[in-house]
């Protein structure tokens, strides 16, 4: 994932024309009124805990160069460490149940100590076949009674990198471009987008497009997994690829002194492997409800995404309002609606607080099923990850910032995200109704933020 | 196909000449250029969230491209 933001930046010309009105406006009425650093380091850190489960931590650091009027080049680096268990998307049971799935190759004949890999899981030898030179090991995790299933044994790393140009080529027209790339240690991309934006009405409108084009690979410890087939510890398929070309259109209109508005909409088409490699569906016992067999979900391989952003901001006395709303739909099936709510609140002229909070509700993927009942028409494509289930979210936070000098910012954010699906689907069987098939997901991020320009 | 590229090319150039009647003169733009009135002020944090939100959600898109290259969901 590229934590820059390939944003198609919509205004360049407007905010350089903005910029520049505003610094001889200054200059003709303030004494503190300075040129635009040429060079602006911006950088964070990122604390995100999920109560108990996934725990990360990135760092992240952008430069942006301004080589002359016109010309800008922008560089930005991340990096991130994961940890934490993550669901299965397998059902919970009044049973214990163990999950075993693969998780190092090694020459036949090397010691194996049974240790526990990650927070839990151990290390089982699975028996080679007649005449292999190499055995695999499995992680075996069990999960207890009662108990919604989590994979201890999850662990990633991941190192991503950007590079960006942004060009005025007339006083009203821009053109802006750039490469990402991105590597985990079971997943790599590679991406390049261009974008384009034309000023009009003494730049109080502007158009933009922006066009990207992603390239994917996906290379799961123990292999790509047929999908359907049951869980298991031997080594599986071969790399899996992802195909994806991304559109955006955008207006940017200056509506008067004090409110900005702005509309998107943005097109994306993928094609290639798109389901999760480590989650699976359970297929459980049509009258008792317990799990018979666990198999890898399936996902189409083609997608079509559509969104369609609006936000408006308001510049009141001295605080500034944004709103943001956002509908989404695909031919997965899924609808959803997003609706942000920011108010900074300036204290004097160094420091803000801006209280932040987000809704979010989602539809299910025409393919999500809780579980797969036994004896049942296996459909051709089933996925348990809620991830693609109907839900609500919540966020609520606070952003608290002060500026050192004209240059220099350091802020601190605090946010908690609350998700809630429905544990209890209606038509659950035997023990099924019993179990939390959707337990809450809450999580708490702190994020420190430094930039300095000069 | 040409009446649709018409019909679009209407839409555009009259909603771009409807957009005059709005706007602040350039003796008006102060605010405009403060930095927390741009829309996007703070990108890293933006594209933190989005790959939070990637990662949790099942939908992404907005003004920007971000939110994938990922194996997170």
């Amino acid at each position: 994932m590229q934590l820059k933001s390939r944003t198609a930046q919509p205004g360049l010309g407007l905010r350089r024309a903005l910029a520049t009105a505003a610094a001889g406006l200054l200059a003709h009425g303030e004494a503190r009124a300075q040129e635009a650093p040429s060079t602006i380091i911006d950088s964070a850190v990122l604390v995100y805990h999920e109560v108990g489960r996934v725990q990360a931590i990135e760092p992240e650091v952008n430069v942006t160069q301004k080589i002359d009027e016109d010309r800008t080049l922008t560089a930005g680096f991340t990096a991130d460490a994961l940890t934490g268990p993550t669901p299965f998307g397998a059902v919970p049971s009044t049973l214990a149940q163990t999950y075993v799935r693969p998780y190092k190759i090694v020459p036949l004949g090397t010691p194996v100590s049974v240790t526990t890999p990650s927070g839990g899981a151990t290390i089982v030898i699975i028996p080679p076949p007649t005449g292999a030179k190499t055995q695999v090991l499995g992680a075996s995790t069990t999960v207890p009674p009662n108990t919604y299933p989590l994979d201890h044994g999850f662990h990633d790393e991941r190192v991503a990198g950007n590079l960006g140009w942004e060009q005025a080529l007339t006083p009203t027209f821009n053109i802006d471009g750039g490469v990402a790339y991105s590597e985990e240690h079971d997943y790599r991309s590679e991406s390049i987008h261009v974008g384009l934006s034309q000023d009009f009405n003494a730049h109080n409108t502007t158009l933009n497009a922006g066009l990207n084009y992603e390239s994917d690979l996906s290379f799961p410890i123990g292999g790509t997994p047929t999908p359907l087939t049951l869980m298991s510890a031997n080594w599986k398929g071969p790399d899996a690829s992802l195909h994806e070309v991304d559109a955006v259109l955008g207006v940017t209109q200056v509506m008067t002194r004090r409110w900005l508005t702005s509309l998107s909409y943005s097109f994306s088409d993928l094609h290639g492997y798109q389901s999760d490699p480590y989650k699976l569906i359970s297929v459980v016992d049509a009258l008792s409800g317990q799990p018979t067999a666990q198999l890898y979900e399936n996902r189409p391989d083609s997608r079509r995404k559509q969104s369609l952003f609006l936000e408006n901001k308001i510049h009141l006395t001295s605080d500034i309002v944004t709103v943001g709303l956002r509908g989404y739909s695909d031919d997965w099936g899924i609808k959803s609606f997003t609706a942000d709510l920011r108010y900074r609140l300036q204290m004097g002229a160094d420091y803000y607080v801006e209280p932040h909070v987000r809704y979010y509700q989602q539809g299910a993927a025409d393919f999500f099923h809780y579980y797969l009942v036994s004896g049942e028409a296996m459909p051709q494509y089933a996925s348990a990850d809620t991830r693609l289930a109907a839900f609500h979210a919540q966020t609520y936070g606070a952003k608290f910032g002060v500026r050192l000098d004209d240059n220099t910012e350091l802020n601190v954010r605090v946010e908690y995200y609350d998700q809630h699906g429905n544990g209890s689907p209606t038509g659950a069987i035997g023990q099924l109704r019993q179990q939390d098939l959707f337990p809450d997901l809450k999580a708490y991020t702190v994020l420190l933020g430094f930039t300095i320009g000069f | 196909m040409r009446t649709s590229i018409g019909v679009i090319a209407v839409l555009v150039t009259g909603g771009i000449g409807g957009c005059a009647s709005f706007g602040a003169k350039p003796w008006e733009r102060d605010l405009m250029a403060e930095q927390a009135m741009q829309l996007d002020p703070y990108p890293l944090e933006t594209a933190i969230d989005n790959h939070i939100y990637f990662s949790k959600e099942a939908s992404s898109g907005g003004r920007s491209f971000a939110g994938g290259g990922c194996g997170c969901n």
